[in-house]
């Protein structure tokens, strides 16, 4: 009954990757094949339609740009918001801690869709949040919903609990007598934050950034209901391709640029931020 | 490193190992799938459906949710003495259409007699081979109730395959405290309403009611001036006139105020005035879009002499009076106002329920391109849409 040691890990690893080749390279192989054809539904013709893919990147390149650029924005927003509540939950919350927890995944709670749509209502045109911002000066035309700020905003929100919780776990797992030792070695606390911690808590900051960018980049809903015409996002050309336009070979082709764009984008980030930083400890 | 060296193989292993499966698998699902999938089908020449005899067995029909109230299919099955499957399962015509085509192009219906889609894209499955003619000697109720102004639209000039289900207006809904002066749609590119104006996301309505604006008559317009009022709109949309395109949801910016005239549903709007009586639909001075959705019978429909018969009990008008009173669209059969004007005498002076024919004289019935001019034209207002 002994299982020999090489076969193990494969017998652990079978259920995984009949999953992943029924889920997710079955598809892939299909809409690799649909991404090549030409002609309208109903005669579609598979005939290597290379021209799929550089019209995906020539009439789309400003939304591409666009989503890039938002899902950045968002990624960077929602990391200014979420290191200091992280922070503040490791280190400085006591008792309160798990409530604030909590309070953090609270929303998820609601539907996604019903969030955004509340968003709606907060940055409607006679809300007193919208009023405020007029008198700053940071609403221009005197209206926020239906803007890019809007749908910034909306993705910050919907993604930040995302990027909480990596950099809370990352920094819950910092040995407090580090930042002890620092002190005891004349580090100013700002000193001790610099050196010791934010470079201990780099995983939680790298893999929070990578679960926020890479679904906002392919978001669509908070394009559609809290944007207007010249603020769709690239998941809102794919969604008018497949189901208005039913083109189905150009929303395919669009598909993989974008996935191969992410990628690129992601690994270059990788390779910059350092791996080790991703898997922490254990990849040295 | 060693061992993160074999560590290396063994996962060159599995992705090696999962490749082939994923090709094994992908051969062995082509090899079975056949001429279906997306790809298939497209045969044009529509068959008539063949009746036998007096109705019996089941039906199971698809329509849209909150379409019908809760009295009319028990009836039908206790007078027919066909048992009905009534789901309501049509959300979006796109979205129906991905789920049926696979079907469809195999000339299968899923189990399903009847669809209610709307016009366009009744017509789209009938291009496409999709939809079987009515046998009309079926159809006596049909043939002698549909309201006149419904009796030929241009994409099925004699009613061979589509049987209208509801029917509603297009046109404006405006907020009468905000856009009081608001009653035509070129009123809606007026600079007083910047940034206050909403439009519709279904082309088929908003185009043609801006292709009124210009003087073009919708029915007969060519792609050029499809473009053309594509062109006027993305112009609008360029210096902040249109706040934005939406579904159903200009209720919520209207009711908010976030939007003071838009493009909206006469059907919506008798709820709406329910709720706000600020908001009120108006015909516009152009006219308006009159849209139907339609039953249609698809390729593969099991017993289609109870869908037939299904179609034509519910244009008899004392059956249609019952749907009318519970859905608030404007209803295709003749001589239900007479009914209501008895039951429910402020229903049926509603003028949104049920137009007299000098209100509607100069709206179009809902026109749709056809063929690569329709894939052209969806293109052009997608990317005024997806700017």
């Amino acid at each position: 009954m002994t299982l020999g040691r090489r076969t193990v890990p494969y017998a652990l690893l079978a259920p995984g990757a009949v999953w992943l080749v029924l889920f997710f390279v079955v598809p892939l192989y299909y809409m690799g094949k649909l991404s090549l054809e030409s002609g309208t539904v109903g005669a579609l013709k598979f005939n290597w339609q290379w021209s799929n893919y550089g019209d995906a990147l020539s009439l789309y390149d400003t939304q591409f740009v666009r989503s890039f650029a938002y899902a950045g924005l968002a990624t960077l927003f929602a990391l200014l918001l979420a290191y200091p509540l992280a922070y503040a939950i490791a280190f400085k919350a006591g008792r309160w801690r798990n409530l604030l927890l909590f309070a953090v995944v609270a929303p998820f709670f609601t539907t996604y869709l019903i969030r955004t749509l509340a968003w709606e209502t907060i940055l409607s045109d006679q809300s007193p949040v919208v009023g405020v911002l007029d008198f700053l000066g940071l609403a221009p035309g005197g209206h926020v919903l239906a803007t890019g700020g809007a749908v910034i905003a909306g993705l910050t929100y919907n993604f930040l609990p995302f990027m909480v919780l990596p950099i809370y776990a990352s920094l819950e797992r910092i040995d407090e007598r580090l930042i002890e030792a620092a002190k005891d070695l004349y580090a100013s606390s700002r000193q001790a934050f610099w050196r010791v911690t934010l470079p201990l808590s780099a995983p939680g900051v790298v893999a929070g950034t990578l679960l926020t960018f890479i679904p906002a980049s392919g978001d669509y809903v908070n394009a559609q209901f809290l944007g207007s015409a010249g603020n769709q996002m690239i998941g809102n050309v794919v969604q008018s391709l497949y189901l208005k336009q039913t083109n189905y070979p150009s929303a395919a082709a669009l598909s993989f640029v974008l996935m191969a764009v992410i990628l690129v984008v992601v690994l270059i980030y990788i390779r910059f931020a350092g791996s080790e930083a991703l898997m922490g400890e254990e990849a040295r | 490193m060693r061992s993160s060296e074999r560590g290396t193989r063994g996962a060159a292993l599995i992705v090696a190992a999962v490749v082939a499966a994923t090709l094994a698998l992908g051969l062995a699902a082509c090899g079975g799938g056949g001429g279906g999938g997306i790809e298939g089908g497209g045969e044009k020449q529509t068959e008539a459906v063949k009746l036998e005899g007096k109705p019996s067995g089941s039906l199971t029909i698809s329509n849209w949710p909150l379409y019908i109230d809760s009295a009319t299919v028990p009836a039908f099955e206790k007078e027919s003495g066909v048992s009905v499957k009534y789901i309501e399962d049509v959300n979006d015509n796109a979205e129906f259409f991905g789920k049926m085509q696979p079907l469809l192009a195999q000339g299968e219906s899923g189990g399903r007699s009847v669809f209610v889609v709307t016009d366009w894209m009744a017509n789209k499955m009938h291009e496409l081979g999709y939809l079987q003619n009515f046998d009309r000697s079926g159809l006596p109720n049909f043939e002698q109730n549909l309201r006149s102004e419904l009796k030929s639209p241009s994409y099925d000039p004699n009613r061979d395959y589509s049987a209208p289900w509801q029917s509603g207006m297009t046109g404006l809904t405006v907020r009468t405290d905000l856009a009081p002066d608001v009653h035509s749609i070129c009123d809606l590119f007026d600079p007083q309403y910047k940034g206050k104006v909403d439009m519709l996301s279904e082309m088929r309505d908003t185009v043609p009611l801006v292709m009124k604006c210009m003087g073009v008559d919708p029915g007969e317009a060519t792609e050029q001036q499809w473009l053309d009022a594509i062109d006027k709109i993305k112009g609008a949309v360029d210096s902040g006139q249109i706040r934005r395109f939406t579904g159903n949801d200009y209720a919520r910016d209207l009711t908010s105020g976030d939007a003071s005239a838009v493009i909206g549903w006469s059907g919506d709007a008798v709820q709406l005035q329910a709720d706000n009586p600020d908001i009120e639909w108006r015909m516009p001075t152009e006219g308006c879009i009159l849209w139907s959705d339609n039953m249609v019978i698809p390729v593969g429909a099991p017993n289609p002499t109870a869908a037939e018969a299904w179609i034509d009990y519910v244009y008899e008008p004392e059956v249609q009076a019952d749907i009318a009173e519970y859905v608030n669209y404007v209803t295709p059969v003749e001589g239900v106002k007479e009914i209501l004007a008895k039951r429910e005498p402020e229903l049926a002076k509603n003028e949104l329920i049920f137009p007299s024919e000098s209100f509607t004289k100069k709206c179009t019935i809902q026109p749709t391109p056809t063929g690569e001019e329709e894939q052209k034209i969806t293109a052009a207002f997608e990317a005024v849409l997806n700017g």
